[in-house]
Order: structure tokens, then sequence, then C-alpha cells
């Protein structure tokens, strides 16, 4: 009951998220600046992998921008 | 290393595949990118002050673009790891003997000084196959492949992740998945849970091959806010389970009135630890909840990047991490970036600086720094170029500060002279060139 509680949540969140964000945006041909290399959310995959993992290994948290997981002895 | 395919926002996938492997996370681009190779490659040094551990780092990622928007992603990461590691044990006014992990030898720690665990010596090698491809006009997917390796330690995972455009795709709803299985082999055996360090030779303190599982799963949602500004949220459930103890860290049974660590007499004949130790012991299952918020604002040329995380987990420990980077372009071709990140933590429930004697022992009980209540501040900049021939370099370097501090409860008489939390400062440096695009 509880987690099909939780599961309502979520859908209705996500369908708040959709239908709050329709007002906002662009029109296709107003990409230029959102094409831009330094407006990528991750401008460089392996510097963010090497934060990553040095955080990882010295810190209790990991993951929020993508997968925690784990993958190396150092924690 | 962006993809410029279609007309697609971001894609948070991309960036959750984005993990300690380093997988090309998607864009929201518009502009077309010819098929072909790009090589993103990086070496990375990141050095701790007092001898602890220094690692030298090579990266390399490739990605192969074919037509209709698909494309395949490899990573190899190579590290060499040497120096010392705090092993968890309190420091003390005489100097203190240890058995090494292996059990054949002892170390010894001067007086005065934190015990480090300095057999620390190891050489990772990890690889990554992650494949991205549209299906349909507004679902994207992603399917990535993780491999690692250490003397000790092994890791396989696989993740998956599904995402789809909404509102001419200005938003982007994603979801994912990934699994990881590990594989722990220490040195000497793994040490069962709060049991005492022993005299050279008697390995009955240590079992076999253990095991560890994570579940990852991650709902993340990417918004066009206007021209110059995207923002990102991720909620992710991160599951651990099996043998969650470091099997190096250990922790020193004090005297409960004059908190210094009780003495051990080694068996006649045999080498063997000065004071009583007893290996960590955490819990078997731990479930992580994190909230990630990330802006980019393009302000006049500027690119402002924020980002906050919100961790908190049922060992009890919270944490909160905030990111900023702001990129200064100096020409066409050049840029600064300074970058400063706040990192701060409460304890594990179960931390515990020290043992008492008489006690009964608790059911779980660690002294790793990691785990401990600490504050951490990272400051650097970073300086791009572009070469003559149209590739992009960077170097970096980074300072990096933990601090922290015991509960005022848990130290015990003589303790209260002593630093008794291992701070630690590191300086990061990084140099990168990407090519081929």
């Amino acid at each position: 009951m509880h987690s099909k509680a939780n599961k309502l949540l979520i859908l209705l969140s996500v369908m708040l998220t959709v239908t709050a964000c329709s007002g906002m945006g662009v029109e296709p041909w107003e990409r230029d600046v959102l094409a831009k290399e330094e407006m990528q959310l991750v401008t460089d995959p392996v510097e963010a992998a090497l934060d990553d993992h040095i955080y990882f290994s010295k810190e209790a948290s990991s993951g929020g921008r993508g997968f925690g997981g784990g993958g190396c002895g150092c924690n | 290393m962006t993809d410029k395919q279609d007309n697609s926002i971001a894609i948070p996938l991309a960036a959750a595949t984005c993990t300690l492997l380093g997988t090309a996370p998607t864009s929201p681009a518009n502009a077309q990118e010819d098929p072909g190779w790009d090589f993103n490659t990086s070496f990375l040094y990141y050095g701790e002050s007092d001898d602890r551990v220094q690692d030298a780092s090579l990266s390399f990622l490739a990605r192969r673009l074919f037509t209709d928007d698909k494309s395949l992603t490899l990573t190899l990461a190579v590290d060499s790891l040497t120096g010392a590691s705090a092993s968890g044990a309190t420091p003390m006014d005489v100097a203190q003997t240890f058995t090494s992990a292996s059990g054949n030898a002892v170390y010894t720690t001067a007086a005065g000084e934190h015990p480090l665990d300095d057999a620390f010596l190891d050489t990772r090698v990890a690889i990554g196959a992650s494949w991205q491809q549209p299906l349909g006009r507004l679902y994207k997917m992603s399917a990535g492949l993780t491999a690692s390796g250490e003397y000790d330690y092994k890791h396989i995972g696989g993740n998956f992740g599904l995402s789809r455009d909404f509102n001419q795709r200005n938003t982007t709803i994603s979801v994912g998945v990934a699994v990881a299985r590990d594989t722990l082999d220490p040195e000497g055996g793994a040490p069962i849970s709060l049991a005492r360090m022993l005299d050279v030779g008697d390995r009955s303190n240590k079992m076999g091959d253990q095991d560890k599982d994570v579940v990852d799963f991650l709902l993340g949602v990417t918004q066009v806010v206007n021209r110059n500004l995207l923002v990102q949220l991720n909620y992710s459930y991160s599951d651990s389970s099996g043998y969650l103890n470091d099997p190096y860290k250990f922790i020193s049974m004090v005297d409960p009135v004059t908190g210094d660590t009780v003495a051990h007499t080694p068996a006649p004949g045999a080498a063997g630890p000065s004071h009583e130790f007893r290996f960590e012991s955490r819990p078997k299952d731990r479930a992580k909840h994190s909230l990630f918020g990330q802006a980019k604002y393009y302000w006049s040329g500027r690119v402002v990047d924020l980002s906050y995380r919100y961790m908190t987990d049922d060992w009890d420990i919270d944490s909160h991490t905030l990111d900023a980077k702001l990129r200064f372009p100096m020409g066409d071709s050049r840029y600064l970036e300074p970058h400063v990140r706040f990192y701060s933590q409460s304890e594990a429930e179960f931390y515990s600086a020290s043992l008492i004697e008489g006690d009964p022992l608790p059911a779980y009980a660690s002294s790793d720094y990691r785990l401990g209540d600490f504050d951490a501040i990272t400051a650097g900049i970073k300086y791009g170029w572009k070469t003559g021939s149209g590739n992009d370099m960077s170097v970096r370097l980074e300072y990096y500060t933990q601090d922290g501090e015991i509960p005022a409860g848990q130290i015990i008489g003589n303790q209260s002279q002593r630093t008794l939390y291992p701070d630690l400062d590191a300086i990061i440096f990084n140099f990168s060139y990407r090519f081929g695009k």
C-alpha cells in the first residue's frame, strides 16, 4: 500500500513537472547558446569521472549527477 | 566531447552513465556533427601531504559517432596508487606496533604520529563501453558495461537508461538503473568484523573473498528555461549490500579513564601488535538517497555552472555539496575557469573514535575518517585553449582540504591532548587533451 502511494506520488510529480515546464523553453531556432560546448551539463566527462573517483574515495557520499555505484576498493 | 546531432535537449541519463568510468554525455545541441571518432585523454596527479596517498592516473575516452545519432563510447583508466592511508587507530604518546594486513610482518608508528597503513601500493585498471541510440523520434536509450580490477578488488557492472523529450524537446525525463557486483580479496584475507588484530602468522581473524552488490536507480528531469539557462534535477537511490567494511581499517581499544590504548603482549617468541586493536564492523546494507540540482547559465559570454547535492542514508550520514564554476572566455580560443566546492557531512551513527575496554562490543563500529563528521573545501582554477589544429587542451590545479571533528562525548582522558582526526590536504593536477573532432 505504502509503495503504491509512493509510485502515485512519483507519477504525480513527474506529470506536474512536465505540465509546469511546458511554459518554459525555447523555439528550435533559439538553441544557439545551448548548443555551445561550454553550455553542456557535463563539459568534460573524463574530468567529471576523475573528480567523482577522488571524492568517492575520500567522502561518504557519491553519485547524484549520475550513478553512485562502486567499482573501486577505495571506500 | 559533446554530441551535436539533433534538436534534443540534454539527456541526464548520459550524464548518469558518466559515472566512475566517464561515459560521454549527450547534449542539448542542435548542430550536426560528422560521423567519426573523437578522443579525450587525461593525466591526473592527486597527492596528499605527509606521505599519504599519491595517485597518478591516465584516462582515455574514445567515441565513435555513427549516422542516425548512434554512438559508441569506450573508456580506459589506469591508476597507480602509492603512499599510506589513516588506519583508524588513535595516536598515542608512545610508539605503536601493528601486524600488517598480510599477517606476515609488523610495522611501527612513532609516538605522537597518526597511525598509517603504509603497505598501500596498487594499480587499478578500469574499462567501460557504452552504446547510445535514439528509439523513435522522442526516446533515447543507453546501455553500458563497466569493469575494473585491482590486486585485491574486482568490479563488474552494467547500466541501462531511457529518456524521453517533451515540450518541443525543452523537457527531458530520464530513468536509469545500474547494477554492480564487486569482489574483495584483501591482502591476508577479509577481517571478521570486530576481530582482534593478532600476532604475526595467526590468521584466525580473517576470512576468504567477500562480495558487495550495488543497485542504483535514477530519475531525472532536464529543462531548458530560456535561451541562456538550462537546469537539471535528479533523484537517485543506491542500495549496497554484502561486505561493506574497509578491510584495512581498525579501531583502538582504550582504557575507559585514561583513553590510552590498552597494551598487548605478543606470545613468547612471536612478533605482534603492541596494543589492542579491533577490525571495523559496518552494517551489511546501506541505502542512500540523493537529490541533485544543477543550473548552467550563459552570461554575456561567461558560463556559470552551479550544482547542489543533498545525500542522506540509513547509516545516519547526511551531506551537502555545493559546487560552483565560472568560465571566463579570453578571446575566441582560450578560457579561465575558477572552481570552488564546499562539502559537509555528519558522522555515521556507528562512528567510534575508539572502543572502550570493559564495555560490551557494539554491533557496528568504525573509526574510518571518511565516516566521520567533517567539512571539505576544494578551490582551483582551470585554463583551457585551442591548439593550432583546433583541438582542446587544458590544465587544472586544485587544492582539497578536509577538516574533521570527533564528537565531544567520544574524547576520553588523555585523548583531549592529541589530534584525533587525521585532517587531509591534497593537490590535484590535471592535464587534458581532446582531439579528432
